[in-house]
């Protein structure tokens, strides 16, 4: 059982079930060309660059719905996720939260820092919240059905949403995982989930010995970028001004 | 095709380069524009935010120019003719898009006002260092057009002329200003929209499961879609055969058929001849030529015409296009001169390219300037003076070879 599958299993329901033909997804480092839902556009760019780039291809054509995955516990890149949300550019952000290069160790065996336990994660909810996200989320990757319903429930908002996905990562991290096969450590995420919708997200920490809380954490109201865009131009310029878009 | 008159502030104006960049840009039709703030090129971008609404384009200050670039290579996917515009540190973190650009063969362009260097440099002063890292700046192998304007009516046709290529060849186009050209005031003339040939899009028109992304037409360049338009697109920076699916055998370059990746020079180095663009003056009895490009063209005029007072027969070859670099052009003319004199603001650059190109056929002569300004004239002067006494390189050679013939032929009489 592979991890992506789990989640692209999630994505294609999803992806049916809105029935839009202006869907785009974009990734960074690398996704199987299987993997990918029907009658899509696909765009994989440099690692890290992803946001930026959906950011241009939604902007460049507002009528496009854009799905961003990332993941590496946002870490390379991590900037334009923040300014994303800040603008609230409607983009869904699907983070895949492995928590260290697992997607390349299954290229190549190697890892590239292997004491990483001592490290923090972040708390990618609370930084999505604060940073102006207007929908935020995390599952497990097992969590298909209830994942499928965000997805759809996120690509619906106006704005930048952020869906994290725990899926197993490297066995070491934070010590929570006593397992290296993928899919114990997707057991034992799942069994050791505890869904808490609307729970505050300064409490979603990942720790070891605590519960991983999923759920819905935030979904609120605010001005699309491209909206606040017109309406400031449109104030400066008056009836001169043809709106964007 | 000519420009959407919409696009086209027609008119007569005395602008600096900066702001006839940006009349240029919106003249090309250009509706995208991502950029973070930069000196010298600050006031590029600023215009174009101006008159964005008036186009109906848009304009956003991205967090940096990692996030810019990519930003514009997205919009370019999306259907719209996009570019960026920096100066030198923000261009040294704009590489990875560019070859990000350059491997999915995307149209966009970057007018690069350039500053001295290295690292933060010379903010506001002069250079032209920037012309090996728009050449060379990415990884792995990819061919890419640069420009090299000198007066700020030259921004504002220049940037049109890059649209132009970029769209022709799928390939990111850079138009290499300078802080001289970018601050300098001057009369630009924005002429009809009638007057401006605007290249548009290479869309594919035929049937949607019969388009395959990177299948080239007989010019090496493939035919684009915009984003969402149902063909199903697989875009990835990865070695991608036609289909653009990724390449990660060991034997795709052997396999030219499959591989995009020896296109992606071969589209630019087989049309060299249509892209290429070149000034000459007095070519035809000179002994020395004079070879520059960008402000330093300009400068140079005088260097050349105090030299032709004193009845050396000088020639002056300017360089439009700096890349492709004109080999050929520059070979043949080796074989007639006695030496090349190469005025660049750096130590170095485009200097070493005519050197390969002479074969040592004929001396070149670089001219060093450490940026900040321009060149004094008198120094290119004294070099052309330098090159004038020199005897050919070529013929020293051949002297020495006759004597060590005769030589060797005496000793073996004995």
């Amino acid at each position: 059982m592979n991890k992506s599958n789990l989640i692209m299993t999630a994505f294609n329901n999803a992806v049916k079930e809105i029935q839009y033909d202006k869907i785009c997804m974009v990734s960074d480092i690398y996704w199987d060309p299987l993997l990918i839902p029907n009658g899509i556009d696909f765009f994989h760019t440099p690692r890290g660059r992803a946001i930026p780039f959906s950011a241009g291809l939604k902007l460049g054509n507002p009528k496009l719905k854009v799905a961003v995955f990332i993941g590496d516990l946002a870490t390379i890149g991590g900037n334009h996720l923040m300014h994303a949300a800040r603008r609230n550019i409607e983009i869904l952000v699907i983070c895949i939260n492995n928590f260290i290069y697992k997607e390349i160790g299954n290229f190549s065996p190697e890892k590239f820092s292997s004491y990483s336990k001592s490290e923090r994660p972040f708390n990618i909810p609370h930084l999505a919240k604060s940073c102006g996200s207007i929908y935020v989320a995390r599952w497990t990757a097992l969590h298909t059905k209830e994942l499928t319903n965000t997805i759809v429930e996120a690509f619906n908002k106006s704005g930048l949403s952020v869906i994290e996905v725990m899926s197993p990562g490297a066995n070491y991290f934070a010590g929570i995982e006593n397992s290296t096969k993928e899919s114990e450590i997707l057991k034992y995420y799942y069994e050791n989930s505890e869904i808490k919708n609307n729970e505050e997200t300064n409490n979603l920490d990942i720790k070891s010995g605590k519960k991983i809380i999923v759920g819905k954490f935030v979904d609120r109201k605010r001005m699309k970028f491209i909206d606040s865009y017109n309406a400031q131009l449109s104030r400066i310029l008056g009836d001169k001004f043809k709106r964007y878009g | 095709m000519n420009a959407n008159p919409k696009d086209v502030f027609s008119g007569t104006y005395f602008i600096d380069g900066d702001v006839a960049a940006a009349y240029g840009a919106a003249a090309a039709g250009c509706k995208f524009l991502a950029g973070y703030p930069i000196t010298p090129s600050t006031e590029a971008a600023e215009a174009f935010a101006k008159l964005a609404p008036r186009v109906g384009a848009l304009f956003i200050q991205m967090e940096d120019e990692l996030a810019s670039i990519a930003a514009v290579v997205g919009a370019s996917w999306s259907g719209k003719k996009s570019m960026t515009i920096t100066s030198g540190p923000g261009f040294s973190l704009m590489m990875e898009g560019i070859g990000f650009g350059a491997a999915i063969e995307t149209p966009f362009v970057i007018i690069n006002i350039q500053r001295g260097g290295p690292s933060t440099g010379l903010p506001t002063l002069t250079s032209q260092s920037d012309f090996m890292q728009a050449r060379w700046g990415s990884h792995g192998d990819y061919e890419i057009i640069a420009l090299a304007p000198d007066s700020p009516q030259e921004n504002f046709d220049f940037v049109i002329k890059a649209f132009n290529l970029a769209e022709k060849y799928r390939v990111p186009v850079m138009v290499m200003s300078d802080e001289c050209v970018g601050h300098m005031t001057e009369k630009v003339v924005v002429p009809d929209a009638s007057e401006i040939e605007v290249e548009p899009r290479r869309i594919y028109k035929g049937p949607k499961d019969q388009y395959v992304p990177f299948r080239p037409d007989k010019d090496l360049v493939p035919k684009m879609v915009k984003a969402g338009n149902g063909y199903q697109l697989y875009i990835t920076g990865l070695t991608h055969d036609e289909k653009g699916y990724p390449l990660l055998k060991k034997d795709f370059r052997t396999n030219p058929r499959n591989s995009t990746a020896k296109r992606l020079v071969d589209k630019i180095r087989k049309n060299k001849d249509k892209i290429i663009e070149t000034q000459e003056e007095n070519l035809e009895d000179a002994e020395i030529v004079v070879i520059s490009y960008g402000i330093t063209s300009r400068v140079a005029i005088r260097g050349i015409e105090k030299a032709r007072k004193y009845g050396i027969k000088v020639g002056s070859l300017r360089l439009i296009t700096v890349w492709p670099f004109p080999d050929q052009m520059i070979s043949e003319l080796s074989k007639k001169v006695k030496g090349f004199v190469v005025p660049e603001i750096n130590y170095g650059q485009i200097a070493y390219e005519v050197e390969r190109c002479a074969h040592g056929n004929a001396n070149v002569i670089l001219v060093p300037h450490g940026g900040g300004s321009v060149h004094n004239p008198d120094d290119i002067f004294e070099a052309i003076k330098k090159a004038a006494k020199e005897k050919k390189k070529y013929d020293t050679l051949f002297e020495f070879e006759t004597k060590l013939a005769r030589l060797v032929s005496k000793e073996y009489k004995k």
